[in-house]
């Protein structure tokens, strides 16, 4: 079965966006202040310091999930600043 | 703000028919108690009936149920020794699936090997591994053990399991479709968000509790914190914190099912509950009695939902839904050949909700419901 496409993805797709810590090259989308979603590759879950930071068990469930990069927050927030990234819901739409 | 379409198109709901194939992956079959007295059992998995029976020598076998010689019907068959034996002409069977005996004739035949599962036991559970291609697990790809399930300090199992007649699928979108659990199970996300990566599907959601809904176990609560995670497609350890006025309470809840074929599917929970000083080991049993009544609850007000509901392959989606499609994305890499997993099955991709604008709303109805029934109570 072929796995169809998000619509919302094709209205706003994802934007490409590279970490200011570690430079790991993700993609990313805001649909709106409080909503985020990154799409990562295994050359960026690798490349992710906190992600190898041992000592950084916060970042992990109990069960060892990586829950997620407060750096990659950080630079999706700059990226939104300097208006590399939109805010879907901030879009002025107009019927057509 | 609404982006408004003025196109007089007819949205289609599309389904393509439910696959037949059966995901490869860790499946549980139940608590090992039920399959372990060294009998034969039946159990309707894989579109197929399997024959599972603890041998002499202890393990746990799950085998196909129908014996290659003249198609006996190997779960009405007894063990004996390590072997099942077939009702009809006594053909024995190893849990490797060969055939180890005939007792009236001078030699096995060739080819004389059967259909096998590999199992597991493991915290009081059983585990049969399916792979349409006949792989082995990858070491890789476990189950995690629950500490509770094998300490004192945590109640028993209470397991509970029901027969749920369309695709399984469906309680798997249940991964990410934050709204539901407003409308279906009354309870009120505050914070949700989902990571996939590699075999792995979690879920992480906060709530608050439902003053309105008197007289339930929601309107004891102050709310919940759930880490809830799919080890592989159908096997789901829950972190589940209650938390009330006087305590939090720790749980951890099992979500878990095997298909019994495209269309119906063996849908099982298991839960056990943390002692504590305000939970004494009776009273954490009859709590963890009594947040499965609630779960076993909140299990049938989504299979009243998927009894009618149609199977859908484009969902329309708005912008405060969950990741359906990356969801199925990840949930495909089961159902295709090793070889066939592409990265962005497996890839990690994350999505947190922002829950503000869903919030604003079930607050309304919330204090609707608080003042409807206000209202009814002064006037009776």
């Amino acid at each position: 079965m072929t796995i169809q496409m998000d619509d919302r993805l094709s209205e706003s797709p994802m934007v490409a966006l590279d970490c200011r810590r570690c430079g790991a090259a993700v993609l990313a989308r805001k649909g709106s202040w409080n909503q985020t979603s990154v799409q990562w590759n295994a050359e960026a879950s690798a490349a992710c310091l906190q992600r190898r930071d041992p000592d950084n068990s916060s970042a992990y469930s109990g069960r060892g999930v990586f829950l997620g990069c407060s750096a990659l927050t950080d630079s999706i927030v700059d990226a939104v600043g300097d208006g590399d990234l939109p805010v879907v819901d901030e879009k002025v739409y107009t019927a057509t | 703000m609404t982006l408004q379409s003025n196109t007089d198109e007819i949205r289609e709901i599309e389904a393509a028919a439910a696959p037949t194939r059966f995901a490869r992956g860790w499946h549980c079959l139940g608590l090992t108690e039920a399959f372990g007295d060294g009998k034969p059992h039946a159990v309707h998995a894989f579109g197929q009936k399997l024959v599972v029976f603890r041998s002499g020598d202890g393990t746990i076998n799950a085998l196909d149920g129908h014996c290659r010689h003249m198609g006996g019907d190997l779960t009405r068959g007894e063990v004996k020794g390590n072997e099942i034996a077939c009702p009809f002409h006594d053909w024995r069977w190893g849990g490797d699936g060969r055939c180890k005996r005939v007792p009236y004739a001078k030699r096995v035949p060739r080819l004389a090997r059967t259909a096998k599962w590999i199992t597991s036991e493991q915290d009081g559970m059983l585990f049969v591994w399916n792979d349409p291609e006949g792989h082995p697990p990858p070491p890789e790809v476990t189950i995690p053990r629950i500490e509770g399930a094998t300490s004192d300090e945590w109640t028993d199992w209470h397991w509970y399991a029901t027969i749920v007649n369309t695709n399984c699928r469906e309680i798997v979108d249940n991964v990410v479709d934050m709204a539901h659990f407003f409308y279906i199970h009354g309870s009120l996300p505050t914070h949700f968000k989902n990571i996939f990566e590699g075999h792995v599907a979690t879920q992480y959601m906060t709530s608050a509790g439902r003053p309105d809904l008197g007289g339930t176990e929601g309107a004891r609560m102050l709310g919940t914190t759930s880490v809830a995670s799919y080890y592989g497609p159908s096997f789901m350890i829950d972190d589940l914190t209650y938390h009330y006025e006087d305590a939090d309470h720790k749980t951890v809840l099992i979500n878990c099912h095997y298909p019994i074929d495209a269309n119906s599917f063996v849908l099982q929970y298991g839960i056990i509950v943390k002692k504590s000083e305000a939970l004494p080991s009776e009273l954490a049993m009859q709590t963890a009695v009594a947040l499965g009544d609630f779960v076993k609850m909140g299990f049938e007000q989504d299979i009243a939902i998927w009894k009618n509901k149609a199977r859908i392959d484009n969902p329309l989606l708005c912008e405060e839904d969950g990741p359906v499609y990356q969801l199925r994305r990840w949930y495909e890499q089961f159902h295709v050949n090793v070889d066939d997993v592409t990265p962005d099955m497996v890839d990690r991709f994350e999505h947190e909700l922002d829950t503000t604008s869903p919030r604003a709303e079930w607050m309304k109805v919330v204090e609707a419901n608080l003042t409807e029934s206000s209202v009814a109570e002064a006037i009776r």
